[in-house]
C-alpha cells in the first residue's frame, strides 16, 4: 500500500535542493511560530493528532523510538516540528502527521507551549546501566557546556533538554547526527563537531547516563 | 424515535419535510432533523441512525461536524455511493445541519462483531498502534472509547464491512476530504490489521 512514484519524486526534489535552501522554509516557519505567544490550552487541543504516538502525557514510547516530549524546551519543540515538516529533519514516520492541513504554524507555537509545561514523566527507557561513570565523564567534558549541568537544555539556543529522554531514542538520534548522511542534517554544527569522535560505546554510555538523569526543570 | 405528533402527521400526509424555521437554531434543529431522517434516510440507516444492514454505516451519536462535511462530500465532491449521491442532491445546508443535530443526539448501539478472534489484535492497534509499521494508536485522535470529537469522527460501534471498505477507499484516494493523517494510517495498516481494527470498533459501545 505505498506510492512509489510520489516517493521517488519527493526524494528527487530533496536531493536536488541545496542544503542551505532546505533550511530556509524550516527556519522561516520556526521564527514565525516563535514570534507568537503559545497558548497551552489551544495547544492541548492541537496536540490530539500527536497523541497516537507521543501519548497523552507526552511520554512517547521507549520501545518504539517515539521521543519523550513533556517538559522539553518550547523553542526546541518548535524548531524540530518545523524541521520535520519541511523535510530538513527526515522522519518518514512523522512527516505525514504534521502536514500543514492538520497543524498550522500557530499550532506549532501552541503545542510547544503545552508540552513545555507538562511534568517530565518517570519510567522512561534506560540502558543496561553498566557504563554510567563513563557516561558521566563524557557528558561533563563534552556536552554539559551546551546541554546544561542537569541536562536541562537551553531554550534560547535551541539546545534540547536531554534528562529523562528514552535511551533508545538518544542512541538513535546521536548516531544519526554523527553520521550526517541522512535523517539529521538539521543538527547544530557544534553538536556535529562534538559527537564526531564518539564511538558507539561512547554514545551508549552518555545516553544511558542521560536517560537516568532526573533533574528539576 | 423523537418525532412530534404534528410533524409525523404531516409526514404521513405526504408533506415531505416542513420548511425550515425562518431563523434556525445554530447547529441545526434536531426535531426537524428527525423528520428529514424518517423521510430520506431511515430506510437504510434506521430511524435512529442505527443501521440494521451490513455495510451500511451506523450514524447514531456521530459527530455533527463530520456528518455535515461528509454529506457535502456526497453532494458536491464526489464521495462514492450511488444512493448517497442521489439523496444528498436533495438535501439543503439546513437539512444537513438538522440531520446532524438529530443524529448526534441518538443513542448508538454496539455494532456486530463478525470475527471475534481478531478483537485482541484490533484492540492492541487501537490503543497502542503498530510502532514497527509506523501506525499510531487510533485513540490518539478518535479518543479512548471511539467517541471522536469536533475534529475527528466517532468510530465506536461502527459496522465492520463499512469500516473495512472505508480503509480501502482512503488508500485508493476515493475519500474526497481524506486527511493525510488518515490516509497514511490506512496505507500503513495491513489487510489483517485493518480488519481487526474494524472488528474492535464494532465491539465498542
Amino acid at each position: 500500500m505505498t506510492r512509489p512514484l510520489l516517493a521517488t519524486l519527493l526524494f528527487g526534489l530533496a536531493l536536488a535542493a541545496p542544503p542551505l535552501d532546505a533550511a530556509g522554509p524550516a527556519a522561516a516557519e520556526r521564527d514565525a511560530a516563535l514570534a507568537m505567544a503559545g497558548d497551552p490550552v489551544k495547544g492541548k487541543a492541537a496536540y490530539r493528532v500527536c497523541r497516537g504516538c507521543h501519548q497523552a502525557d507526552g511520554a512517547g514510547r521507549a520501545d518504539a523510538g517515539y521521543p519523550q516530549l513533556a517538559g522539553q524546551q518550547a523553542t526546541v519543540l518548535v524548531k524540530q516540528m518545523a524541521d520535520v515538516r519541511s523535510g530538513r529533519r527526515q522522519s518518514p514516520a512523522m512527516h505525514p502527521f504534521i502536514n500543514p492541513d492538520e497543524v498550522s504554524t500557530r499550532d506549532l507555537a501552541d503545542i510547544a507551549a503545552y508540552l513545555a509545561g507538562l511534568p517530565v514523566p518517570a519510567g522512561n527507557g534506560k540502558g543496561d546501566g553498566r557504563h554510567l561513570a563513563r557516561g558521566r565523564t563524557l557528558y561533563e567534558r563534552d556536552c554539559a557546556t551546551c546541554h546544561g549541568r542537569a541536562g536541562e537544555g537551553d531554550g534560547a539556543r535551541f539546545v534540547p533538554r536531554l534528562a529523562g529522554q528514552h535511551y533508545r531514542y538518544l542512541v538513535r538520534e546521536s548516531t544519526a547526527i554523527r553520521a550526517q548522511a541522512g535523517a539529521r542534517r538539521d543538527a547544530d554544527a557544534d553538536m556535529v563537531r562534538a559527537i564526531a569522535p564518539y564511538t558507539a560505546g561512547d554514545i551508549a554510555a552518555v545516553s544511558d547516563y542521560l536517560a537516568r538523569f532526573r533533574s528539576a526543570r | 424515535m423523537r418525532v412530534s405528533v404534528p410533524l409525523a402527521a404531516a409526514l404521513f400526509a405526504g408533506a415531505a419535510v416542513p420548511a425550515p424555521a425562518a431563523d434556525p437554531p445554530a447547529g441545526g434543529d434536531p426535531t426537524r432533523g428527525a423528520v428529514v431522517m424518517a423521510a430520506r434516510c431511515a430506510g437504510c440507516h434506521g430511524t435512529d441512525g442505527n443501521s440494521r444492514t451490513r455495510g451500511i454505516p451506523n450514524l447514531a451519536g456521530q459527530q455533527p461536524e463530520y456528518l455535515v462535511r461528509e454529506l457535502n462530500g456526497f453532494k458536491e465532491d464526489g464521495r462514492e455511493s450511488a444512493p448517497m449521491q442521489a439523496i444528498a442532491q436533495d438535501l439543503s445546508d439546513q437539512d444537513m445541519a438538522d440531520l446532524a443535530a438529530f443524529l448526534a443526539g441518538q443513542a448508538p448501539v454496539r455494532g456486530k462483531v463478525t470475527k471475534p478472534a481478531l478483537l485482541a489484535l484490533g484492540k492492541r492497534i487501537y490503543l497502542n498502534g503498530n510502532p514497527a509499521g509506523g501506525v499510531p494508536a487510533c485513540d490518539g485522535c478518535h479518543e479512548t472509547r471511539g467517541e471522536g470529537s469536533d475534529r475527528f469522527p466517532r468510530v465506536a460501534g461502527q459496522d465492520v464491512d463499512y469500516t473495512v471498505a472505508q480503509f480501502r477507499l482512503y488508500v485508493a484516494g476515493k475519500r474526497p476530504y481524506a486527511r493525510k493523517v488518515m490516509l497514511t494510517v490506512a496505507e500503513r495498516l495491513s489487510e489483517k490489521e485493518a480488519r481487526a481494527v474494524a472488528e474492535y470498533l464494532a465491539s465498542l459501545p
